[in-house]
């Protein structure tokens, strides 16, 4: 066990409690205590994850087969929106509980080449591959460096006050609609950084050939979605190509809100580019725990986050399977609580409520907050 | 049955193979659109610790030669395991005849105390469950051309032999084959009465099968039983024709070195397979060798060193992302060897999936890379 830090003193004490700068020594120490947790947890993985991931699996297919199946009798509405409820549940256990947390890694272990995660390829328009790269490299390293963590705002939402306010964010509510209903597109083309054309910082024939895999992602899942399995209804094509288009809509709307629960909550802080510097594995810890929040809630919505409902877990331990974190949060919790670091978490209404308070507030202009010198450890 | 040929080709793009598994196998579990898998038809305990199983394979499942090898997938404790087999064919009829088109294979399988995948297929493993195969591989295979053999086996060595002397003497009358069959004690001999049986079979006077049991450690022999290790005066008593017989030896490494320097010079010609056994990790600093399959390239790295920073000093740049073992960019396949996560010690000899950026070699090893 750890001795309690010792009490702040007052010149410390910022005005949100748990914001306390901590010494470098308890940061190593909490980076250690979440070494040990990880260590823990580890050493336990096995038969049983292997089992639950399979009948995720299961679950995917199951609920996808028989949401596309109903959807064929797709001209009765009670068959219509079962299939089409069925269907999105599918799309949404395979992106979230399945190909996002597989794509971490956190199956590898099984050596199970259909939950590998440097080949799974997920029931999305955009690639694996860029995916990786811009969720698994730079969201998770650079968690909520502001220039260097792309999800901060996405380059279209200003949710900080730290991001300069330009006239263009007066109509970012209507972006956020847009953008949630349309969310797997802006995943998909994220990795190509359109901004670097116009700014003439990359030739069109460049931004054909990064955008050539992407493309034939798109045509893929356009073609399955709203060609092949509606040709196959024959007469019922209509119902069918509607069906897969409100699944494919439902679940750009739950991923787009569990998202930006887990890092534009309140009291979720974005950081400068010079926290990195000599950053430590206590460092590390703390600016995840300090950038993300979670939720609470019954089991079922755990699942249907992919466990993302712990944020701060998943992204204090990226490479665990995901449904781990329910019970190694209530240690993170404690650990958390002996350090005095706020642990930020609430109900998925009161959560997402601050979300829609950051995008309306910070559509309009702010008094600037500067980063400068902001720092994780008093010296 | 799953599409042939030119159907499966037309309908491929349309296809997730492994959804297609998932579905299939709900009807069969030895559909599959294309991984090579199979049934144990019937298990044996042929020795202690020592288990055959009878194995019909499904469509995908490679031609296998007498003498091969063949990896064997096992899920253990929710983790895939490979090991290499040698199987033996069996006529489908011996076996239930379903299909028909294919024979049987049989692996045997002595249990090691402590290996996971040997003790899974002894002890787990019943009828009806269904393994996955790979592609066979070893050149130890028939030759017509030779006239007479020696054959030496040590322990489990003698699976790959036993199923080139099966298919030997089920094809021709006039094989002339001895075989040397190195074992702890009696208990440990596979297949002995089949092998006194071809023994008898050939007759007096005619070349055929001979057999010759050596053991090790048992306390009293039986007539017609030796003991010892490899040596030039047991050899000479054993076999008098060395000179005019082609050698096949399978064992561990140790066995098969000291046969080659006592054999090599004497023989007709000498072959032989070891199979390895885990490898002592080097101690930090040491150079291991490791082997990027893609790129063919050969490195010397000190073992202990963090894998990616050793291949970039080399001029080689792997993909790789956050460079703290976070993101898994740099995850690659380890195909052989032991790697050290240095994060926290853990070393891992299995082949599978390791970050090269928190991993460093501990052993010679090759990277899918």
């Amino acid at each position: 066990m750890t001795a309690l830090p010792p009490a702040m003193p007052a010149s410390v004490a910022l005005k949100k409690p748990g914001r306390e700068r901590l010494s470098r020594e308890q940061v190593e120490q909490f980076g250690a205590d979440l070494d040990a947790l990880r260590e823990r947890t580890l050493a336990d993985i096995g038969e049983q994850d292997a089992r639950y991931i399979k009948r995720i699996y299961a679950a995917v297919r199951y609920t996808g087969a028989l949401g596309r199946g109903l959807l064929f009798f797709g001209i009765f509405p009670p068959a219509w929106l079962l299939g089409t409820l069925l269907l999105a549940i599918s799309k949404i256990l395979e992106n979230m509980e399945l190909g996002h947390n597989v794509m971490h890694g956190q199956y590898d272990w099984m050596n199970d080449p259909r939950f590998d995660g440097k080949t799974y390829e997920w029931d999305i328009v955009g690639t694996s591959d860029n995916w990786r790269k811009t969720h698994n490299y730079s969201h998770h390293t650079y968690t909520n460096i502001k220039g260097m963590d792309d999800d901060v705002g996405y380059g279209v939402l200003r949710l900080f006050p730290e991001q300069r306010w330009r006239p263009f964010f007066l109509g970012q509510p209507l972006y956020a609609v847009i953008f949630a209903l349309l969310f797997q597109w802006g995943v998909a083309i994220q990795d190509i950084r359109l901004g670097r054309y116009f700014a003439g910082r990359m030739t069109g024939a460049e931004l054909r050939e990064e955008f050539r895999p992407t493309g034939r992602k798109m045509r893929r899942q356009l073609l399955k979605d709203y060609v092949f399995f509606p040709l196959l209804a024959g007469p019922f094509f209509l119902p069918v190509l509607l069906g897969n288009l409100v699944a494919n809509g439902l679940r750009n709307l739950w991923t787009f809100m569990i998202i930006f629960c887990g890092h534009f909550t309140a009291n979720v802080e974005v950081f400068p580019k010079s926290i990195i510097k000599n950053e430590t594995r206590g460092q590390w810890y703390l600016r995840q725990l300090r950038g993300s929040s979670n939720l609470t809630g019954s089991k079922l919505l755990h699942i249907m986050s992919g466990n993302l409902s712990h944020q701060i877990e998943h992204h204090l331990f990226p490479d665990i399977p995901a449904r781990r974190y329910a019970e190694m949060s209530k240690e993170v919790r404690a650990i958390c609580r002996r350090y005095g670091i706020f642990y930020n978490t609430g109900s998925l209404v009161s959560q997402f409520g601050q979300v829609i308070w950051r995008i309306l507030r910070y559509a309009l202009p702010s008094k600037p907050v500067s980063l400068e010198g902001k720092a994780l450890v008093a010296d | 049955m799953p599409a042939t040929g030119a159907l499966k080709r037309v309908i491929a793009p349309l296809i997730d193979p492994v959804a297609f598994d998932f579905w299939a196998a709900r009807v069969n579990p030895l559909l599959s659109w294309e991984r090579p898998l199979a049934r144990v038809v019937a298990r044996q305990v042929t020795a202690r610790d020592c288990v055959t199983l009878v194995l019909r394979p499904n469509r995908h499942v490679p031609p296998v030669q007498a003498g091969q090898h063949v990896p064997v997938t096992v899920e253990v404790d929710g983790v895939r395991l490979t090991r290499s087999y040698s199987p033996s064919h069996v006529r489908a009829s011996h076996a239930r005849r379903r299909g028909g088109r294919k024979d049987c294979l049989a692996i045997t399988v002595k249990r090691i105390p402590g290996g996971r995948v040997s003790s899974h297929l002894c002890q787990e493993v019943r009828v009806g469950d269904v393994l996955e195969l790979g592609e066979a591989f070893g050149a130890m295979t028939l030759r017509p051309d030779v006239p007479r053999w020696l054959y030496v086996a040590a322990g489990s060595g003698i699976t790959p032999l036993m199923s080139l002397l099966r298919a030997q003497t089920a094809a021709t009358a006039g094989v002339d084959v001895t075989l040397l069959y190195w074992a702890r004690t009696r208990a440990d001999l596979c297949f002995l009465d089949e092998l006194r049986g071809l023994e008898k079979a050939a007759g007096s006077g005619q070349p055929g099968v001979r057999v010759h049991i050596i053991l090790t450690r048992e306390a009293t022999l039986l007539p017609g039983e030796y003991s010892g290790r490899p040596s030039a005066d047991l050899l000479a008593q054993l076999v008098p024709d060395l000179a005019e017989r082609q050698v096949y030896a399978c064992g561990t490494g140790g066995f098969v070195d000291s046969l080659r320097t006592l054999l090599a010079d004497q023989v007709a010609g000498f072959e032989a397979e070891a199979f390895t056994l885990p490898e002592r990790a080097a101690v930090v600093g040491a150079p291991v060798q490791v082997t990027l399959r893609r790129s063919g390239r050969v490195l010397d790295i000190p073992a202990g060193e963090a894998l990616l920073p050793a291949l970039e000093a080399r001029g080689i740049h792997p993909k790789h992302g956050c460079r703290m073992g976070i993101c898994n960019s740099c995850a690659c396949d380890r195909i052989s060897g032991t790697s050290e996560n240095l994060n926290t010690g853990a070393t891992q000899s299995e082949p599978g999936v390791v970050r090269i950026c928190i991993s460093a070699a501990r052993s010679d090893m090759t990277l899918d890379l």
